[in-house]
């Protein structure tokens, strides 16, 4: 099994797509940050911001067109700046973490290119004809699909980790290391405002994204193993995960929307306590998203292990 | 030699929707020999690999390996055989060697040594650690047998090996077939449609005709049965009657050839020398006597005209 691992890593690595992917990813995390810290404006005095916050926050929350997500969001900023001045915490001064949860958008980056990734891993196989010589050794087609899985996995957790590597780099260049027992004002799952270490939280936000990322690469994975077409792995796993970003709005009103993978899929939600419906929790997201895992992975299997490889 | 089966084809038949592409067939590869596998483009050669080798599923019967079911125990069988299907499609993107290094990774107990070994007796030491996508279909092909016979398989399956070699790789190739087959008792078979090059390089042919075992004898008997050969004679005009009589006396009968003074007997080379003997006897002056072997291919294409 190590040997079937280390054979599909072998060919992930040797391709130049994923050297052009890696680029990209380091490229666009670094951009990111540095234009987050170009754009930023200091601050003199920390009450006169947070009362200026106060009024525009309050000023959103009046215009009827705000959806859902926008007001609830207004809504926690809200109550975080109110508390504040309340308590008088000063907000943290820039650090790494903090700025790398603030970037939870370069984990939809990691999706994308998991997909790719994904996509090519099985029907690569069939379209360059390498799957009858691999599919005539002492292995079982399980264990070889299963390899597959297994590196594509791999490889997306590592996207996933130099993301968060490049990120933390850059941010140090500019803030500094950071420490580890940062405490900042977050909102828990009952709504009230608590001090929570920064850190922690950023590890959370990253480590549990990637059951999102990993369902995406099993729906991807499974599109190109049951259609042996890459393009169009690529392109239904895409157009799902953007219609799906849209359905996140729409589950707030209709609620069996939130047994489909999507409302689910975005980790940052219980990070900022934004969950699409008020009964929805962060271990009710990551059970609904393993069991998409299970079917699709299942689905895989099923068609991998019958079919007549021509 | 060693002469037990390797592969026991039963009742193996092939349907792919209402078609029936390989139908019934029933016969052993035996250890030691080079086994043609010969018929027309569409015969249904790659088809009969592919279930050989567990691609795809076996409609009907059954295809034993080292006593192994290739159906209902795959790994084990499957252990034992080593082979190109249709193309040698590799990893293009990939160096010879790492090539070689991931089907090495899928067997167990494949040395390093081993690959170099096979590396050198393919010939491609010079090329091993240039990317695939710069070899020739020629260098693919013998990439495509040293991943084949990595792990020392008992059956060695090529499908229409000879695509792509220039005449002196066809020769290696036959020879080192031969040499597999006959010093180290590899069971070797090969599916070809041309049937010139099976002649040479298979001890056994079988012809496989729109999915069915139309015939499978030892290649000597394929080649020299039924007088398989034409003797051509030239003799004085006025003794054509005569020498007509005395062949008519072999049980053979002389046709008129081109020639006003020429003839020909359809019989085996081996019986010239008695005809030859025979004329002289009876005082007949030959001017000239011709063989004309006939190829498996007059052969094969006479057979397949039969069938029709
Ligand atoms: N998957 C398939 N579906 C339908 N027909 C097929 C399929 N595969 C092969 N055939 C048909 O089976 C016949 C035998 O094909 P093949 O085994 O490739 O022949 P050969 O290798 O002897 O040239 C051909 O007529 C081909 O069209
Ligand atoms: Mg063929």
């Amino acid at each position: 099994m190590i040997g079937l691992i280390s054979n599909e890593m072998m060919k992930i690595v040797n391709r130049k797509l994923t050297w052009i992917i890696l680029f990209l990813l380091i490229a666009i995390t670094a951009g990111s940050f540095v234009m987050n810290k170009l754009t930023e404006e200091p601050v003199s005095d920390w009450r006169a911001e947070q009362s200026e916050l106060i009024e525009r926050y309050q000023g959103q929350l009046e215009i009827d067109e705000l959806s859902p997500q926008m007001y609830a969001d207004t809504e926690n900023k809200l109550q975080i700046a109110n508390y504040r001045l309340e308590k008088d915490i000063a907000p943290v001064s820039e650090n790494p973490w903090s700025a790398l949860l603030r970037f939870s958008g370069l984990i939809e980056m990691v999706i994308i290119f998991a997909i790719v990734i994904a996509a090519d891993v099985v029907s690569r196989e069939y379209t360059s004809g390498t799957i009858k010589l691999l599919l005539i050794r002492p292995h079982s087609r399980a264990k070889i699909l299963f390899s597959k899985y297994i590196s594509v996995a791999v490889f997306a957790l590592c996207m996933l980790a130099i993301v968060f590597v490049t990120g933390y780099g850059v941010s140090a260049m500019f803030y500094g290391f950071g420490n580890l027992g940062t405490k900042d004002l977050f909102l828990n799952a009952g709504g009230e405002v608590t001090e929570m270490n920064v850190f922690l939280q950023t590890v959370k936000m990253y480590g549990l994204s990637f059951l999102p990322i990993l369902s995406y690469v099993t729906l991807s994975f499974a599109i190109s193993t049951i259609l042996r077409n890459s393009a169009l792995a690529v392109g239904i796993s895409l157009f799902i995960m953007i219609v799906g970003n849209s359905i996140i709005e729409a589950t707030s009103r209709i609620s069996w929307l939130k047994y489909l993978p999507f409302a689910n899929s975005d980790i940052s939600l219980y990070i900022f306590h934004l969950p699409a419906r008020p009964e929805m929790t962060l271990s009710f997201s990551l059970t609904v998203l393993a069991v998409y895992i299970a079917v699709f992975a299942g689905l895989s299997w099923m068609v991998f292990k019958k079919r007549d490889t021509a | 030699m060693n002469q037990q089966p390797i592969v026991q084809f039963k009742h193996t038949t092939k349907i792919i929707g209402r078609k029936t592409i390989v139908n019934d067939l029933n016969f052993d590869v035996l250890a030691g020999e080079v086994f043609g596998f010969l018929g027309p483009n569409g015969a249904g050669k790659t088809t009969t690999i592919r279930m050989m080798v567990g691609l795809i599923k076996i409609s009907r019967g059954d295809i034993l390996i080292n006593g192994h079911s290739i159906a209902s125990q795959f790994e084990q069988a499957i252990r034992h055989v080593g082979g190109i299907v249709e193309n040698p499609d590799l990893y293009k993107y990939l160096t010879g060697y790492q090539n070689l290094k991931h089907y090495a990774r899928m067997d167990s107990g494949i040395s390093k040594k081993r690959i170099n070994e096979i590396v050198e007796h393919v010939g491609l030491k010079e090329s091993i650690h240039n990317k695939v996508s710069s070899y020739s279909l020629g260098m693919r092909q013998r990439l495509g047998i040293a991943q084949a016979l990595l792990h020392r398989p008992s059956l060695l399956i090529l499908d229409e090996p000879t695509n792509g070699l220039d005449p002196a790789g066809i020769r290696k190739l036959r020879n080192n077939l031969k040499e597999l087959a006959h010093q180290e008792g590899v069971a070797v078979f090969v599916s070809s449609h041309l049937l010139s090059e099976m002649q040479l390089m298979c001890d056994k042919i079988a012809v496989l005709q729109k999915g069915k075992l139309v015939s499978i004898e030892n290649v000597q008997a394929f080649i020299s049965k039924d007088s398989i050969s034409r003797v051509y004679l030239e003799v004085e005009a006025s003794q054509t009657e005569l020498t007509k009589m005395l062949i008519a006396d072999l049980n053979k009968t002389a046709i008129a050839g081109n020639g006003p003074n020429e003839l020909w007997i359809q019989m085996n080379k081996d019986e010239v020398p008695e005809l030859n003997k025979l004329l002289l006897d009876n005082g007949i002056r030959v001017l000239s006597i011709h063989v004309q072997e006939r190829t498996l291919e007059d052969k094969f294409l006479e057979m397949m005209g039969e069938e029709k």
